[in-house]
């Protein structure tokens, strides 16, 4: 049995004319962190926005525990289990915290008993969910948006989670939340890519790193050998040789 | 004695101009649509259900769910197969296309009823409610608790009902909406029917309180473009309080100043364009303004 979560083969995709991923070649493990760094137009939103289904790749191949998923639609997508939690600005703001959870159950809406024990379940996880119920999510702070924008994905009961840049615009301490909401989602059997700009933490987070450059994967290993190696940290740490 | 007569008629009036501007701006929210077709909608809403009572003599406000119904399959099917392909392209191409849906529909009530005023003669037409040393009309009170319940009933669905939490959903965060599965094609036209379907609502309600004719859409439009530019375009919220502000200006004009009344109503609109140009409850400007 494969142990692969998502496999992307030989994958072109753009806008326009131009192609911003030139034959991406990317693996994810099940269960484990994956993480994808790389310089700004690297290409690496532009991989969630073609696993997500939002955008079609032109060539290659897109798989999901070994099924092609590359024609599916958007919902379909989700509804194999592949989740999104998108930089920002993911939350709707007038609605309250309960009803943003809910809203992320939109796909099982006609089965309400499933839905409640989903409900039951992501308040557990996420203790935020229950103490902010009624408050309107436009009025909580970033790192409290960012738990309820990964609380309302759970409620899918995803196997694939993919982040962009979770760290984004949070204090210290949010960051420390949300990072231990990443590691403990792994344990319940989930795989998690991410995109992050902060190389340290994401390298500190995942189990496997991957470096993008002009459409392609230039470095796949480890995340504590990408963290050490010498010519990542030149690029994104500001170190030299 | 008098500003009480005055307080009350405005707000019977806002009550009726609620129902009419809440189609528009739920058009406008999840849309980005300033659908000018909707006085249209409204006008030709209000000429159906003159024909049916002048064949049948059936009280109107019965003819609400049948008209609202109509109206909202007519919606969709609009939707699908015009402002589907004119939507990409911005909303100034959209709001061309619903002008030239005007001037057709406008066209063709001529066509079918004439150039000439109808009215609708109920029962209560020419009737009064009197309350204390207040007179009402009973068409207006009428129009306007019917306006209240299609109203209370459309806001228990937005809050209540899945489609009603996308419809919401989708005007807050649009790409929020897409990662959690909502079609925007499905609940866009959706939304496009839901708001005929106030303007066939709204268009019953007319036609038993004001004389109707084809080149009042104008009118109506030119109000509720008003209205929901002064509660915030796309806040369904902003509009009812938009209605019962303009409705009291309106009702003190008529009162006081009537030959003044148009100036009152769209000096309001003017101030509040200088003053909060995004509406007393909006948060977004118009895509299309400069």
């Amino acid at each position: 049995m494969s142990n692969s979560a998502l496999t992307l083969k030989n994958v072109f995709a753009g806008y326009g004319g131009g192609m911003v991923l030139q034959g991406l070649d990317l693996e994810v493990r099940k269960g484990s962190i994956t993480c994808i760094v790389g310089p700004n137009g690297a290409g690496k939103s532009t991989v969630f926005r073609v696993i997500s289904g939002l955008l079609k790749a032109s060539e290659g191949d897109v798989l999901l525990a070994g099924e092609s998923i590359k024609s599916l639609s958007p919902a379909e997508i989700l509804e194999n289990g592949v989740t999104q939690v998108p930089q920002s600005r993911a939350l709707f703001p007038e609605m309250s915290v309960k009803e943003n959870i809910l809203m992320g159950g939109y796909l099982i809406r006609k089965n309400p008993k499933l839905l409640k024990e989903r409900m039951a379940m992501v308040e557990e996880m996420i203790p935020i969910v229950r103490e902010r119920a009624s408050q309107p999510a436009g009025h909580l702070s970033g790192g409290q948006r960012r738990m309820v924008e990964i609380a309302r994905t759970l409620i899918l009961d995803p196997s694939l989670i993919l982040m962009d840049e979770p760290s984004l615009g949070l204090d210290p301490k949010s960051v420390a939340l949300v990072s231990e909401l990443i590691k403990r989602m792994t344990k319940d059997g989930r795989t998690v890519l991410l995109i992050e700009q902060n190389v340290r933490l994401g390298m500190y987070l995942a189990n496997d790193g991957v470096v993008m450059e002009a459409g392609k994967v230039r470095i796949s290993a480890p995340a504590k050998d990408i963290a050490g190696d010498p010519e990542v940290a030149s690029m994104y740490l500001g170190k030299t040789k | 004695m008098e500003i009480i007569q005055v307080l009350s008629y405005g707000i019977l009036l806002g009550g009726l101009y609620s129902l009419l501007s809440s189609g528009l701006a739920l058009i406008f929210g999840v849309l980005d649509i300033v659908n000018v077709a909707q006085g249209a909608f409204l006008v030709s809403g209000a000429f159906l259900t003159w024909q049916i009572w002048d064949l049948t003599g059936i009280e109107p406000i019965l003819l609400i769910p049948v008209v609202a119904l109509l109206w909202f399959g007519l919606g969709i099917i609009i939707y699908r197969t015009l402002f589907v392909r004119v939507a990409p392209q911005g909303p100034s191409m959209t709001v061309l296309l619903s002008f030239g849906l005007a001037l057709i529909i406008e066209g063709a009530l001529n066509l079918i009823f004439g150039n000439k005023f109808k009215s609708v003669q109920t029962s209560y037409s020419l009737q009064s409610y009197k309350l204390g040393e207040i007179n009402f009309p009973a068409p207006q009170v009428i129009a306007s608790l019917a306006a209240a319940v299609v109203l209370v009933l459309l806001y228990l669905y937005l809050m209540l009902s899945w489609a009603g939490r996308a419809l919401r959903a989708t005007a807050q965060n649009r790409d929020g909406a897409a990662l959690i599965g909502i079609s925007h094609r499905k609940i866009s036209s959706f939304a496009y029917g839901l708001g005929m379907a106030t303007a066939g609502a709204g268009g019953v309600l007319i036609s038993v309180s004001y004389p109707i004719y084809p080149a009042t859409h104008y009118e109506w439009i030119s109000k509720l473009l008003g209205i929901i530019v002064l509660g915030g375009m796309g806040s369904i919220p902003g509009a009812i309080i938009g209605s019962m502000l303009l409705g009291i200006v309106e009702a003190a004009g008529n009162t006081y100043a009537p030959q003044w009344t148009i100036l009152f109503f769209y000096g309001v609109i003017i101030l509040s364009l200088l003053f909060k140009p995004e509406g007393l409850l909006g948060a977004r400007s118009r895509k299309d303004s400069v």
